[in-house]
């Protein structure tokens, strides 16, 4: 199954519910995902597979050989053959009490499931993600919390994203762990993460 | 404000002032000090109607005192009902009550009578209109949204209102005026914090042009509208379709090019690029250099170097080309989700097989020139699941087991090797495996959530439970993490539970019947009947999450109109009017139609009587043993509440009130939306069938048998495995044979469904 990464919708919120209480020990009501799709409808992807498109594309299969059945009863899926693996939720600041009054966004929470590991998912969503709330939402900047025991994550979103912390929050988890704050001021140009060998011009022709 | 100073009669005596009074109170929730004074009227004149009516709705909102609340709140309303239900103020306040007991139907009625009463109050309007989308009554929705409107025409989120009242209704012309018409008084007074409501209700003026499918009008619309656009991402992917449609595929494919710079991760894109630069048909390597190219370009992204596999033929000597560029890299790199990732390509039989000589060569050759052992880890572990899926089940045995001695802390390694367990049918062992992988890593959800299902398939459920608990918030006071997973909605959970519970009320339900001592019959009937209410409790608690989703909707009906996102508020309604047929939820309603047919027979069987209570002399070593048995359940009940203070932790009740109901229309009531939100499931037509082959509904029957049969040839396939044809043959003779043992059947219909089988099933033979 090959994996696509795109916008999430409406469509997509069960199965986000559904990897992060996979995946993470902080899990939210439906609702809450739902009043991020509906504040912020940009600022949410998915990964997911793509498993259809293989009946269409590979003539040498023959689909009578294939048996009518019902979607698989498994949570993660939205579709035949389409899985949620991996999400990020995001939204813009909207407390109406915080110090800041300059727009800027909040990653609520991601994750990639266990074994879709180690092809960069994570940052791809949150490179769509950051790009969306600052071209829809002028987000100045965007604000994070982190495990502090979590190398893998902290790695992503210092190393790869450059992540700066902000500082230490002092139980900030439900179970008394500690987080770390983090910030990334946000410029549009630079989000994508660009080719270094060759860049498509959008007009040469591609055949 | 509830209800508005305007709305009071003008004759004014003691009672009005006292009522008026704790009509404030009420708005500002001040209850108790309400009801003082309605108390206070209601001495005086216990046929104050309003009063009465709004007694009822301070009952209902203050903290319960006694267990008749609900019954006595409602008494208060009755009556105000019938002392005066043309007073305006009445009708509101019983709207209220029917509101907050989220009664949508009646409350909306009341609202409705409380405005033809004459009620001034035009907020009404509000409320009523969320009740109505709500209730899907889209006519009356749109009279709602255009009366309010003309009352507070100052306000955006009226215009939206009904612009997406129109919208609904299908009056996509109306819809697009209603919201041109703000948008150009609107635009000269925008704030900064107005733009995103803008640029949001501009798409959706878009993309309702798009639906009437004149492509050069909403082309035309979008290019000047640009400016007011700030999702750029909506912005394009409506300018290529636009002019995909419109047969421009030079424009349309450039920008799909951009689209792809922006997000080359996305697998649609290259589909849409491909449809625009009209490649599809052309030869594979045209296909393949096109592919080449996007790859030198995205070389970071899978699907420009995925997708060439899904379409070259097998027998091209590229494909094998390709799938060495594809694997050989990720293996070196060590990915876990490679062997899933090409899976679909195993469909086709000969891709499998270069895939397997692919990877086995590189193991040959070159794998011992590479110097990271890891890379050999990752490969073991490929091979392992390949073997797995060719069902060659030693073999994917050998190969986990090299990887796990190599690496015997790599946690993905267990996973693997539980599941060959797993279709070893080794269950148990299968489990221990995969709690070996969560020892490893006991920081990580995914693998204790991994390890938590393998012990529900193996019917160990406290273990399961106390397992996540790990991770679920604990409650003072309680022993797991049961009611939390209710409360967070954990359906993965709940739906595992479910089947679990029932494997074990099977299992007993068997060892029953072969048990021929007294006392430990009694024992194991107790177990039984718990695990039988078990089963049907967590099954219903998936199905009451999905209420709680369906009921969720309520607050965006005004939510989105004034945040300005009609496109994905639309969504939203489209999404909840199909919701029954979400996967998970079939799966729970699978389980309980066994459970419901289960106890349809039992009900059959044994007509309700009290003879078989046997009232027994039980001696003191019985009753200590009882007292120890009744200890022993009530831990039991603590570790399986699925709320606090569960009054039924077990399902019994739930069983027991099954029992004395008409199960048949109980489970009738659960399938009938998905006659429409699930027509395309083979599940709901073979339940139906069956529901209403038991109802004697054999007309319905025989359409049940026909639309099954009609999913089987939908999919492009015109053969009917033997499993579905077997399915089939067998309700038709179910049919068949029902038919004419029932006495009581209208010939006339016995004639019509005979005749219905013969033209449709001329083959059947009786």
């Amino acid at each position: 199954m090959g994996i696509t990464i795109r916008q999430a919708t409406i469509n997509d919120i069960q199965a986000m519910q559904n990897a992060n209480l996979h995946n993470l020990p902080e899990n939210y009501q439906l609702k809450y995902y739902m009043y991020h799709i509906l504040s912020w409808p940009q600022a949410s992807y998915v990964a997911t597979t793509y498993d259809e498109i293989i009946n269409i594309n590979d003539q040498e299969i023959n689909l009578d050989e294939i048996e009518v059945t019902d979607a698989k009863g498994d949570v993660s899926y939205i579709n035949k053959g389409e899985k949620i693996i991996g999400y990020v939720l995001g939204k813009m600041e909207d407390d109406p009490d915080a110090k800041d009054k300059i727009p800027h966004g909040h990653i609520t929470s991601l994750s990639v499931m266990r074994t879709y590991r180690r092809m960069g998912i994570a940052e791809k969503l949150m490179r769509q993600s950051l790009y969306a709330m600052c071209e829809c939402f002028n987000a100045k900047y965007v604000s994070l919390h982190v495990r502090k025991s979590n190398r893998a994550a902290l790695h992503l979103y210092r190393d790869s994203l450059q992540f700066k912390i902000e500082s230490i929050e002092k139980s900030y988890y439900q179970d008394g762990e500690d987080a770390y704050a983090m910030r990334l001021d946000l410029e549009l140009d630079k989000l994508l993460s660009k080719s270094i060998e060759e860049e498509d011009d959008l007009e040469t022709d591609l055949i | 404000m509830v209800v508005g100073k305007k709305g009071i009669p003008i004759i004014s005596n003691k009672e009005d002032a006292n009522f008026r009074e704790a009509l404030k109170l009420f708005d500002s929730k001040q209850y108790k000090k309400a009801l003082k004074l309605i108390d206070l009227n209601l001495k005086k004149n216990s046929n104050h109607a309003e009063s009465l009516a709004l007694k009822g709705n301070l009952i209902l909102n203050l903290p319960a005192n006694g267990e008749n609340k609900e019954s006595d709140s409602l008494s208060y309303i009755n009556k105000a009902i019938a002392k005066d239900s043309s007073n305006y103020l009445v009708d509101h306040l019983i709207g209220i009550y029917y509101r907050s007991k989220e009664n949508y139907f009646e409350a909306s009625k009341w609202l409705k009578l409380s405005l033809d009463n004459g009620s001034p109050n035009k907020a009404i309007l509000r409320d009523l209109s969320f009740m109505q989308v709500h209730l899907r009554d889209y006519k009356s929705l749109k009279e709602s949204r255009q009366i309010y409107l003309e009352h507070q025409p100052g306000y955006r989120a009226n215009w939206t209102g009904l612009a997406i009242a129109q919208y609904l209704n299908n009056e996509l012309t109306n819809s697009i005026n209603t919201l041109s018409k703000i948008e150009d008084i609107i635009t000269p007074h925008l704030n900064a914090s107005d733009l995103y409501e803008h640029n949001e209700c501009t798409l959706f003026k878009n993309k309702i042009y798009g639906e009437l499918k004149d492509y050069s009008k909403a082309l035309e619309v979008l290019e000047g509208d640009e400016s007011k656009i700030l999702d750029k991402l909506s912005y394009l992917e409506y300018r290529a379709k636009y002019l995909l449609m419109m047969d421009d595929k030079k424009s349309a494919s450039k920008i799909y090019r951009a689209l792809i710079k922006r997000n080359p991760d996305n697998v649609a894109y290259y589909n849409l690029l491909e449809l625009s630069l009209d490649t599809i048909n052309k030869p594979v390597e045209t296909r393949v250099k096109l592919y080449e190219k996007l790859s030198n370009f995205y070389p970071k992204s899978d699907p420009p170097k995925f997708l060439p596999l899904t379409f070259i033929p097998s027998t091209n000597p590229i494909f094998e080309t390709k799938v060495k560029e594809y694997l050989i890299p990720q293996l070196i790199k060590g990915v876990p989700a490679l062997f899933v990732n090409v899976k679909p390509l195993y469909k086709n039989q000969s891709k499998s097989e270069i895939i397997e000589k692919v990877v086995l060569e590189f193991v040959d050759n070159e794998l011992p020139n590479i110097q990271n052992p890891t890379v050999s880890v990752w490969t073991n572990y490929y091979l392992s699941q390949h073997y797995l899926y060719k069902k060659e089940l030693i073999k994917a045995m050998e190969y986990i087991n090299i990887a796990i001695t190599h690496s015997p802390t790599l946690v993905e390694l267990y996973i693997i090797k539980s599941r060959i367990l797993k279709h070893e049918n080794k269950i148990a062992e299968a489990m221990e495996v995969m709690n070996e992988g969560r020892e490893l890593d006991l920081q990580d959800r995914f693998i204790n959530s991994k390890a938590t299902k393998y012990m529900l398939r193996n019917n160990c459920v406290n273990e399961a439970i106390d397992t996540i608990s790990l991770f679920t918030k604990l409650d003072e006071g309680t022993i797991n993490g049961c009611k939390d997973l209710h409360i967070m909605q954990v359906n993965w959970i709940l739906i595992e539970s479910g089947e679990a519970y029932n494997r074990l009320y099977s299992h007993y339900k068997l060892q029953l019947e072969s048990q021929e001592n007294d006392t430990d019959k009694e024992e194991i009937q107790e177990l039984v009947e718990i695990y039988k209410g078990l089963s049907l409790k967590r099954f219903q608690s998936v199905l009451k999450n999905f209420e709680i989703f369906y009921a969720d909707q309520y607050d965006f009906h005004s939510y989105c109109m004034r945040r300005g996102t009609p496109r994905d508020y639309i969504d939203l309604i489209k999404w909840e009017d199909k919701i029954h047929s979400t996967p998970v939820y079939i799966r729970a309603l699978k389980g309980l139609t066994n459970l419901y047919f289960e106890l349809y027979e039992e009900q059959k069987g044994t007509p309700p009587t009290d003879d078989d209570i046997q009232v027994k002399k039980i001696n003191k070593k019985q009753k200590k043993a009882q007292v120890q048995a009744n200890k022993k359940r009530q831990e039991f009940a603590t570790r399986v509440e699925s709320e606090k203070d569960d009054s039924d932790p077990f399902g019994i009740n739930l069983i027991n009130n099954l029992l004395s109901d008409d199960i048949l229309t109980k489970l009738y009531e659960l399938y009938k939306p998905l006659i429409v939100e699930g027509k395309d499931l083979l599940l709901t037509w073979e339940s139906l069938f069956k529901i209403y082959l038991y109802q004697g509904k054999y007309v319905l029957a025989l359409s049940a048998i026909k639309n099954f049969h009609k999913l089987l040839n939908n999919n492009g396939t015109t053969t009917t495995t033997t499993k579905h044809c077997k399915i089939i043959s067998n309700m038709l003779i179910a049919l068949s044979d029902t038919l004419n043992s029932d006495i009581d059947v209208n010939p006339a219909i016995k004639k019509v469904v005979e005749k219905g089988i013969i033209s449709s099933y001329p083959d059947f033979e009786k």
